[in-house]
This record gives C-alpha cells, sequence and structure tokens, in this order.
C-alpha cells in the first residue's frame, strides 16, 4: 500500500497539518471526547475502583481503611458455594452451547426462508427475548409453582403428588436451565436467520443439482457458508452464561440452599446483601479476568479464523 | 448425450404466467442459446429443465425419458450460473469433487475425473486455492469444470458470463466453443447477450414474454427473422426498422433493412437524408443518418468513407434484402 508508506514517511507536522484540512483530526477532535469521557467515568473508574478495592474488608460506607490484601480472594477460592456457582455458571455455559446453539440453529433452518408464515414464527420465538428478565423469571416462578402452578395442574391430572421444582436441591437448576434456554434461544435463532438469508440461494440449488439431500446441503453448503454467525453467537452464549443474574432472583434467588447461584448471584448475595463491598469487589474483579481471557482468546482462535 | 424436448409446457407464479404455452427440442448434441430481454422467461425456462422449478403443466423429456417430476440430480444434468455458486470454504479440486464425493464415487475415480476436468480447463495449478484467491474467470472455469466431472447428458448455463469484462467475456466465449467441441455433449446456454448466441450457437431460440418468437440457426435468424421482434434483437447494429411507407404497400406495416445492405451516394438515391453522427470504426464506417422522409437510419459503409456529420446523403436499399413485416409483427415474402 503505497499511500500508507508515504503518509508515514511525511514529517509529523505535515500528516498533521494534512488531516486538519481534510477534517480528519476535527472529526476525532469533536467526536471522540463524549464517548472517552463516559468511557472512562463510567467503566474505567469503576472497575479500577474495584480492583483497588478487593483487597479491603470494607462495608462500602467511608473509606476503606481495613486493608487485608488477598484474603478476600482467598475466602473466595475456599468458599462451597463458590464452587457451586462456578460449576453452575459452567452448566449454563455447557447447555448454551449444546442444547441452546443447535437448537436455535434448527429453529432458523426451519423458518430462515421469508414467507408469512415463517415471519409469525419468527416473531413468536423472539419473543421470550423481548421480555425482561425480571419478568420471565416471574412468569417462570408462577409456572413452576407447586400449589397453583402449571406444574401442580399437571402433577394433579396425573394424580402425583404436587412438585416444588424451584424448592428441589436437584431440580431447581435444571428448572433455572430450562428458563434460560426458553428466553435466549430467539436471540441465537435471529442471529442464524439473518445468516442463512445471506447464503446464496445459486450454491444451494448446484448443491442440489449435485445429488445434495437437504441434509448435505445443511451440513456442506449452509453451517459453513454461517461460520462466522456461529463464532458470535457462541461468543455471546458463553459471555451472555457469565452474566446470569435476573433470571435467578426472582426464580429462586439462589436458593435452596445457595444450590442456584451463578458467579454474579453469588457477588450480589453474598457482596451487596451483605455489605461485604470488598469481597464482593473480589469476586467482581475475577469474574471480569475470566471474562476478558475468554473473549480475548476467542477472539483470537475461532473469531479471526473464521473470518479469514 | 440426449435430446431435450419440452411439451406443452406453462409455468404460473400465482397469478402470473411466465411461460404461456410451450414446445421446443433441443438435439441431441447440439449448442442451443435461449435469447431474450430480461424477463422473457428464458431463465426460467432453463431452471425447468434443471428440475429447480416445476412446470405448471406439460412436461420434460431428456434422452427420452419424463424428467418432470425427477429430482434435479437424478436428470443427467449440471448447471453453471451466473454467480458461478462455488462453495467459498472448499478449495477448488474439493468444489470440482464435490458432486461425486456425494454420490460415494470410488477416490481413484474421482481424483481421476477431477485431475481431467482441471486438464481440459487449465486448472491445475490452482487445485489447492480457494475461491476468493482466484480472478472472475479461473471461478467461471472452476464452475464449468465442477459441472464436466459429473460427466452430464446435458449441459446448462445461466448467463455464465455476464459477470466477466468484455475482453474475458470474449476469450472464455472461446473456450467454451472449443469445450463444446471437445465433449460434443447437448448445452443448453441463456444469455440476454445476442453477439454470444450468435457466436456460440448451433440453434437459438429467440424468447419474448415467454412465447418462443424463432427457432434456428444463428444465420438463418440474421436473412430471416419471422417476427419484427426477432429482427430488431438480432444483430449488431440493430436493424432498421421503418414505416411501411417506405415500399409503398398497403399491407406492410414495417420494413427492415440492415446496415449492411443500404448503398449511400452523394448526389442520387432513393431516401435522401442527413448524416447526424459519423463513427468511423476502422475497417467499418456507421453513419446515422436522417432520412427526410422516413426517420433515422443506421448505415454501414466501407473504413474509408468520406462523409462528415451534416453532410446530404442518398440512401438505396438493396431491395432483394428488404424484410417485410404485417401489423400482426410477422414476416411478409411479397414483391416489391
Amino acid at each position: 500500500m503505497p499511500s500508507t508508506t508515504d503518509s508515514q514517511r511525511m514529517p509529523l507536522a505535515d500528516r498533521l497539518r494534512r488531516g486538519l484540512s481534510n477534517g480528519r483530526i476535527t472529526s476525532v477532535l469533536i467526536l471522540l471526547p463524549p464517548a472517552l469521557i463516559l468511557f472512562t467515568l463510567f467503566v474505567m473508574l469503576p472497575l479500577l475502583e474495584s480492583g483497588y478495592y478487593a483487597f479491603f474488608d470494607w462495608n462500602g460506607y467511608g473509606e476503606p481503611t481495613d486493608y487485608v490484601g488477598l484474603e478476600n480472594f482467598e475466602r473466595i477460592v475456599g468458599h462451597s458455594v463458590f464452587h457451586t456457582a462456578a460449576a453452575n455458571t459452567g452448566k449454563i455455559i455447557a447447555v448454551s452451547l449444546i442444547v441452546q446453539m443447535p437448537f436455535a440453529l434448527l429453529l432458523a433452518l426451519l423458518i430462515y426462508r421469508k414467507t408469512p408464515t415463517n415471519a409469525v414464527f419468527r416473531l413468536i420465538f423472539f419473543l421470550p427475548y423481548i421480555l425482561a428478565e425480571v419478568a420471565a423469571g416471574l412468569i417462570w416462578s408462577f409456572v413452576f409453582d407447586g400449589n397453583y402452578g402449571v406444574t401442580a395442574s399437571i402433577a394433579e391430572a396425573f394424580g402425583a403428588e404436587s412438585l416444588f421444582i424451584l424448592a428441589d436441591r436437584d431440580w431447581a437448576f435444571v428448572a433455572i436451565l430450562t428458563v434460560i434456554l426458553w428466553k435466549y434461544f430467539g436471540f441465537h435463532m435471529m442471529i442464524y436467520i439473518a445468516a442463512l438469508q445471506g447464503v446464496s440461494n445459486d450454491q444451494i440449488e448446484a448443491a442440489r443439482i449435485e445429488g445434495a439431500t437437504r441434509l448435505q446441503v445443511v451440513r456442506y453448503v449452509q453451517i459453513p457458508a454461517i461460520k462466522p454467525a456461529i463464532a458470535v453467537s457462541a461468543f455471546f452464549a458463553i459471555i451472555g452464561a457469565l452474566q446470569v443474574f435476573d433470571v435467578i432472583i426472582p426464580l429462586t434467588n439462589g436458593g435452596p440452599s445457595n444450590t442456584t447461584h451463578t458467579i454474579v448471584t453469588y457477588l450480589y448475595t453474598f457482596g451487596l446483601t451483605r455489605l461485604n463491598i470488598g469481597f464482593g469487589s473480589a469476586v467482581g474483579v475475577i469474574l471480569f479476568a475470566v471474562a476478558v481471557t475468554i473473549a480475548v482468546f476467542y477472539q483470537r482462535v475461532f473469531m479471526g479464523r473464521s473470518e479469514s | 448425450m440426449a435430446e431435450v424436448r419440452l411439451n406443452n409446457l406453462t409455468k404460473r407464479f400465482g397469478s402470473v404466467t411466465v411461460i404461456p404455452e410451450l414446445d421446443l427440442t433441443v438435439p441431441d448434441g447440439s449448442f442451443t442459446v435461449l435469447v431474450g430481454p430480461s424477463g422473457c422467461g428464458k431463465s426460467t425456462l432453463l431452471r425447468i429443465i434443471a428440475g429447480l422449478e416445476t412446470p405448471t403443466e406439460g412436461s420434460v423429456e431428456i434422452g427420452g425419458a419424463d424428467v418432470t417430476r425427477e429430482e434435479p440430480s437424478n436428470r443427467g444434468i449440471s448447471m453453471v450460473f451466473q454467480s458461478y455458486a462455488l462453495y467459498p470454504h472448499m478449495t477448488v479440486a474439493q468444489n470440482i469433487d464435490f458432486g461425486l464425493r456425494l454420490s460415494k464415487t470410488p477416490a481413484a475415480e474421482r481424483e481421476e475425473r477431477v485431475a481431467e476436468a482441471a486438464r481440459i480447463l487449465s486448472l491445475e495449478p490452482l487445485l489447492d486455492r480457494k475461491p476468493g484467491q482466484l480472478s472472475g474467470g479461473q471461478r467461471q472455469r472452476v464452475a464449468i469444470g465442477r459441472s464436466i466431472v459429473r460427466q452430464p447428458k446435458v449441459f446448462l448455463f445461466d448467463e455464465p458470463l455476464s459477470n466477466l469484462d468484455a475482453a474475458l467475456r470474449s476469450q472464455m466465449r472461446v473456450e467454451l466453443a472449443q469445450l463444446h467441441k471437445s465433449i460434443t455433449t447437448t448445452m443448453i446456454y441463456v444469455t440476454h447477450d445476442q453477439v454470444e448466441a450468435m457466436t456460440l450457437a448451433d440453434q437459438i431460440v429467440v424468447m419474448n414474454a415467454g412465447r418462443i418468437e424463432q427457432v434456428g440457426a444463428p444465420m438463418e435468424l440474421y436473412d430471416k427473422p419471422q417476427s419484427e421482434f426477432v429482427a430488431a434483437f438480432i444483430g449488431s447494429p440493430k436493424m432498421n426498422l421503418l414505416p411501411g411507407k417506405a415500399v409503398q404497400h398497403d399491407e406492410v406495416e414495417t420494413v427492415g433493412i440492415r446496415p449492411e445492405h443500404i448503398r449511400a451516394d452523394t448526389e442520387d438515391g432513393d431516401w435522401p437524408g442527413t448524416a447526424t453522427i459519423v463513427e468511423h470504426l476502422g475497417a467499418d464506417t456507421m453513419a446515422h443518418v436522417k432520412a427526410d422522409e422516413l426517420g433515422d437510419l443506421i448505415v454501414r459503409l466501407p473504413g474509408h468513407t468520406r462523409l462528415s456529420a451534416g453532410d446530404r446523403v442518398f440512401l438505396t436499399p438493396e431491395r432483394e434484402n428488404l424484410h417485410l413485416f404485417g401489423k400482426d409483427g410477422r414476416r411478409m415474402e411479397l414483391n416489391v
């Protein structure tokens, strides 16, 4: 690229003059500060502060003075509820990748073509995603209610004993996974639908002429063509799984016996509600580190490759 | 190799009739070009032959067998698309090999056939590349290679050259003609470019609004167009179409005369006029003339004709080369 080399060779003053005259530097000077200021004030500073608080035993009032070093981190690592929360977060990631994404892809393949019927189905499947998380949680808490809910009616119809799923240590988190699956599959489905609509129809027809079955078209033509979209959707699934919070609070609030916490509800319950701001900050730092590591690793390994 | 027959074919999309009713025979081993303006139904017809569209009525026969309800893959056809339809994630070799892999052809045979196709199309050095790394012409050759390896009874081409630039287009045209000569399989080729039709075809099918206007050899269509539409569509520059009064015959609505069938003189002739634009092309000179009574005409004159815009010019048509069309637009055989 000769133009780049030329501009690199040019003296700084000349480059600045040219930048000012063609408006590039001016637009940068005008447009960058608001975003930069907002990002610094509301993202970078709180982040750095919580990194700082993580080393204190602090209840959130006054200045943090009780420096405890890595004690908060030690407590987290040794806390069995944190282990459960981390395992639950892992389960959400696994279910998102192994169950939710294939399910969303299957539905997308069924309804990606632009027809009026498909538009209706798309809307129906997308509805759970539009719904506020807390509202969704409340709706499902009624569904799972052992006295008056749908599960109660079903149990009654079969003459079985009433089920209190959300109060059952073995089944409560399964119920939560179901709600998460229901809530977010529409989002992934929409990503796939948009990608599938971009696949050239000629390629699909060419494959049909070559003798490909419907399944082979999906396997050899459509899925490879939408790989970048799958990579993006998996990325959102993982990052989203790390942040699950508002669905759980109205459903179980982390119970029974702290078995349904995720890392974020753990942070909220043991950090914020118990006024252990230093401890909560330490959980936040761990979560942030994990999220950044995954994001960087994922971008490098999967998304870079799929783009090339 | 196979003959393709379309019997009483009709195609409707909802209430829109794209092909009213059509019969066509594509002879075994011929290079048949379907040509017509955009939206005339030629691509739909090709897709019906391929099995990508189902006819509303009528039947499709390939090699004597009725394939109207057959899947595209069971018809013994292969198709080259305008967009090439290559798979971007597969290498050239994998693209060519795709159909054979699906049909579970033995590996040794697959390799042999891919190598043979690559040799015919000079693709050997490119076999490991992805389509994204190829030029338009190379991609086109890969698409053709993918068709060749299947050893189809009929090749279908849907405007395969329209995405290429002019120079590459004429080069690929020659390559396609050579390919047809070497493999002598029936080829059906759709284009809106009459130059492609004239240069490639053994048989041209001119279509207009879903109907066949005329079927014939290129020069047959050029010399004896059966309708005003064919007369105007085939030939470059276009045939001059003049009002019937040019021949003073009541039944004649339109008179056609090709640019090369008009003589020009500076002193005497049947149709006086004024030259408006004169294009010197080297071997030929194209003169656009505004005839006093008949309107605009194009005349093809020898390369070194001395004529400038604004000059008075007298045109005389070669009577034996006049084409006469009646009120219905059909050809009339009359002596005028």
